[in-house]
């Protein structure tokens, strides 16, 4: 069954991954950031590479989201410190907030689009930034343990680390925590739910608004709802790739709501490769590696990672994956020879 | 005139100091094939844009089976039953044949708006059912695998066409559906257009009078924005004040 | 990247500590002043973004990183030559690098969608902004007024820096210049009939690719120069382009994209806003002109003079 080949080789890659990036300077907090802001990324490209929309506000979602998450933990239930609160509680205000954000921002078309979501995100960085009382504004919040992980009976301490066991040139066993597990299994999730709404109901009408929104119009889809869910979704997913963040840092500052981090999330989905399902993850991974590992190496790094991004844009606008199928060598000289469409009246 | 299937009472459409259309009262009965005609700018194609809810009136009244559908857009329009074919073919040029009447037919199936994020549309059989009893009424079966970009351009305004019937529509606008085809595209079109005014109500923009007199039921003359007269095709090949609104216009063929 | 340096440190959510009506007067004029200046920075940039917009369809979020080139150039060769040698070669050498960028890379974006343009430019203004800051280093950099200038100017109602007047007088005279430009020379007809139709100005046999290359290294320029200029006032690092560059699309959006007028009273405005803002609530004083630009587009996407034609769902 090809679902259950799909998660499997998934799965199986998820594990694999933190130690496969060992031999060239990686590591297991690394695996468990990238997979982290990976989630964000593949809800920007549900946005942008399926949608068609160009947002460059996911941040004001993202940060919120740590924002709420750490704050349930530390202000709002100081008493009764309570992992899934937190990340509920995130993701039910992020969600609220996409919707309510959305229906504004749906109305709109490209560069107009793209500067409301600016306009959001930077009233949202501002707010956090000035709010001292509640946020701590400048310093952001700090040293805010994570709640142990309830699991049934059980409560697992998401830091401990897994049993020691050499892995000869792929490091140690001990190397990763538990919390990579769980951000796994939720990748994993993300990922499932991706793919499937891809070629979904949902997915296929949202692809065609994309493609003729005049004629969707008119064949009877409403297209502002399918750009408005598809809003709310990315934004959900940013909240909760924010949430998972803060608590794994255990700390969050205003940076995390910045056009510089809206930005990165752009960045990681068109490297990777728009319109594909794991082309977020892994651009997401390249352009991490390239800040985490090839940082210590030269200063060149965010140079190098900017024109990256401006090569693939130019020679491969299907990304790294868009070029390596045979669907996405058609996108790229389709693309060579695009036209702008007609504006709709 | 209460049982017209689509009214309108003042209609206009003003853009700026520019009254595209005005003071249009208009009513066609349900089963009807009216030819709406007029010389070039007099606003035929912005009324049909008012109709199907392209754009929004700034005066006046829509009414649809008796129901008051002025401040509905398009999406709402298409769901109660008025579709459109456009004037320069409008399609998903990167799809098939086949999916772009699917598509039509899943909006019929499935409403406005669905957020089914699981399951594929093709578990709804209406849809494939539909899309191909559309395709077959435009003759285009046999092409349905073919990426509809790559059509001509005859077939692309019959598929403009099988995509409005896939809505399955009560009132279908026809916006100069024979624009740009071959004689022998047009003699299939007229056949086309004619089976298909047997099962529903036809509102019909064209240029070609042959064809016009010879398939209307009933003709609205616009001129200036505005209703210049109305009446059978045969009242209408005599009607002095039309015959002038046309010297000086475009038309082919004679009155 | 968070905008130009705040409007100094106050409690946030509270009244200046002087809150009665007499302080707020007294520091009016300063800061209507300061409006101003601020203001004619914003209008400067905003110019060329939204020419070229309404030009050139094209949207370009490099535009900030003329900005910062202009500043880095300008004070590098200030450095050594003098302040005047700097705002000459400062404008010179960021439109000349925009002329680079257009033939090179920006030219086959023209025709794409909106989405590409603002990816492409959005890349080259990075890696402008980390070139500059592997060059010059992260820290923030100002430059020295000349003496002639340092000196506070008495007013009347007001004492104010010299060299801050000096500058808004030379950037109204230049705005005053293109506007000229603009208006009454054969380049500045293309320019402002290829806005309305540049189709038509093509078939008219309008050399609209040579006035087009003009209208982009123009914008840059004033870009450059303004950047070069405002070293002294609001100092300058490497995020500076994103810095300015955010606001000015708030000015493009409240004035109306493609609009001359619009870019220098959307620019006033927008100045006078934060300026006024920080006298009563300090602490809103960046969230207000983000407000503004919602509201714009969400209530009259065209902005203020745009035209009214405008993509809406």
């Amino acid at each position: 069954m090809k679902a259950l080949r799909f998660y499997a080789l998934t799965a199986l890659g998820l594990a694999l991954f933190p130690f496969a990036i060992h031999p060239i300077g990686g590591y297991g907090g690394l695996a468990t950031q990238i997979l982290i802001a990976g989630i964000a990324s593949i809800g920007f490209n549900l946005l942008l590479g399926y949608a068609g929309l160009l947002s460059y506000g996911q941040a004001m979602f993202y940060g919120v989201g740590g924002y709420v998450a750490l704050l349930t933990v530390s202000r709002f239930f100081p008493q009764f410190p309570n992992f899934w609160l937190a990340i509920a509680l995130a993701v039910a205000f992020v969600t609220l907030m996409a919707f309510v954000i959305g229906t504004l921002v749906v109305r709109l078309y490209g560069i107009y689009f793209a500067l409301l979501t600016l306009a959001f995100a930077q009233m949202f960085f501002f707010i956090v930034f000035k709010w001292r009382d509640l946020t701590q504004g400048d310093d952001g919040l700090q040293g805010i343990a994570s709640p142990p992980l309830a699991l049934g009976p059980w409560s697992i301490d998401l830091t401990t680390s897994f049993p020691a066991f050499d892995l000869g040139p792929f490091g140690n066993l001990s190397d990763l925590h538990y919390w990579y597990a769980f951000v796994a299994i939720v990748m994993l999730a993300v990922l499932g739910f991706m793919r499937s709404l891809v070629s979904s109901q949902f997915g296929e009408i949202l692809t065609a608004i994309r493609e003729n929104e005049e004629r969707s119009a008119l064949v009877g889809f409403d297209p502002r709802r399918y750009k408005l869910a598809a809003f709310v979704i990315a934004g959900t997913l940013a909240g909760l790739s924010g949430a998972l963040r803060g608590l794994y840092e255990t700390s969050i500052a205003p940076d995390a709501l910045t056009v510089e981090t809206s930005g990165n999330f752009v960045i990681y989905t068109v490297i990777g490769g728009v319109k594909t399902l794991f082309g977020p993850l892994v651009g997401t991974g390249l352009v991490m590696y390239l800040q985490n590992v090839i940082s210590a190496k030269t200063d060149a790094w965010r140079l190098i990672e900017g024109i990256l991004f401006v090569a693939v844009i130019v020679f491969l606008p299907g990304g790294v994956l868009g070029t390596f199928s045979r669907k996405g060598a058609r996108t790229v000289l389709a693309r060579a020879v695009r036209v702008r469409p007609e504006s709709v009246p | 005139m209460s049982d017209a299937i689509l009214e309108t009472t003042g209609l206009g459409k003003r853009f700026g100091a520019f009254a595209a259309n005005s003071d249009i009262d208009f009513s066609v009965q349900e089963g009807e094939l009216r030819a709406v005609i007029g010389p070039n700018g007099a606003g035929k194609t912005t009324f049909f844009n008012l109709l199907a809810g392209v754009t929004q009136a700034t005066d006046g009244e829509i009414r649809f089976r008796g129901e008051r559908i002025t401040p509905l857009r398009a999406p709402r329009r298409v769901a109660r039953g008025i579709a459109k074919a456009f004037q320069t073919a409008n399609i998903y040029p990167s799809e098939t044949v086949l999916q772009n009447c699917r598509l039509a037919a899943l909006a019929r199936v499935s409403g406005l708006f669905a957020f089914e994020v699981f399951r594929s549309s093709r578990r709804l059989v209406d849809v494939d059912g539909i899309a191909h009893e559309a395709l077959e009424l435009v003759e285009l079966e046999p092409l349905a695998g073919v990426r509809a970009g790559d059509l001509s351009h005859g077939d692309k305004k019959r598929l403009d066409i099988a995509v409005a019937l896939a809505t399955k529509p009560r009132v279908l606008l026809l916006d100069e559906p024979v624009a740009g085809m071959s004689l022998d595209e047009v003699r299939k079109t007229d056949g086309l257009i004619r089976g298909l005014a047997k099962r529903m109500t036809v509102l019909l923009i064209e240029h070609d009078m042959t064809m016009i007199m010879g398939i209307s039921d009933s003709i609205t003359v616009l001129h200036q924005g505005k209703i210049l007269a109305e009446g059978t095709p045969a009242e209408i090949r005599a009607n002095a004040r039309v015959q002038e609104a046309y010297l000086g216009g475009h038309t082919e063929g004679h009155l | 990247m968070q905008g130009p340096a705040p409007l100094r440190g106050r409690p946030p959510f509270a009244l200046p500590e002087d809150s009665t009506i007499d302080a707020i007067l007294s520091q009016l004029p300063g800061q209507l002043l300061d409006g101003f200046v601020r203001g004619l920075v914003y209008v400067a940039i905003a110019l060329g973004l939204t020419i070229v917009f309404g030009m050139l369809r094209l949207v370009n979020f490099a535009h900030g990183a003329f900005y910062a080139i202009g500043a880095y150039v300008g004070l590098v060769v200030a450095e050594r030559y003098g302040l005047a040698a700097g705002l000459i070669v400062a404008p010179l050498a960021v439109a000349l690098f925009a002329v680079v960028f257009d033939r090179v890379l920006l030219r086959f974006f023209y025709d794409k969608e909106p989405t590409a343009q603002i990816l492409v430019t959005f890349g080259v203004a990075l890696v402008v902004q980390e070139s500059l800051r592997l060059y010059f280093g992260g820290t923030t950099r100002s430059f020295p007024i000349p003496a002639a200038l340092s000196v506070p100017v008495n007013l009347g109602f007001t004492q104010y820096p010299a060299y801050r007047l000096a500058f808004a007088v030379g950037i109204v005279a230049i705005v005053l210049l293109v506007w000229l430009f603009i208006q009454y020379t054969s380049y500045g007809l293309i320019v402002r009939a290829g806005i309305r139709d540049r189709t038509m100005v093509q078939l008219l046999g309008g050399n609209v690719a040579l006035a087009s290359t003009i209208v982009f290294a123009l914008g840059a320029g004033l870009a450059g120069l303004v950047g070069a200029a405002a070293s002294p006032i609001y100092s300058v690092d490497p995020d500076t382009g994103f810095s300015f560059l955010v606001p000015s699309f708030v000015v493009v959006v409240i004035g109306g994209l493609g609009s001359f007028w619009g870019a220098v009273i959307g620019g006033l405005i927008v100045g006078e806003l934060q300026s006024l803002t920080t006298l009563v609530l300090p602490a809103a004083s960046d969230v207000v002109i983000y407000v503004a630009m919602a509201l714009v587009l969400l209530v009259r996407p065209s902005g203020l003079l745009g035209e009214s034609e405008v993509i809406r769902g």
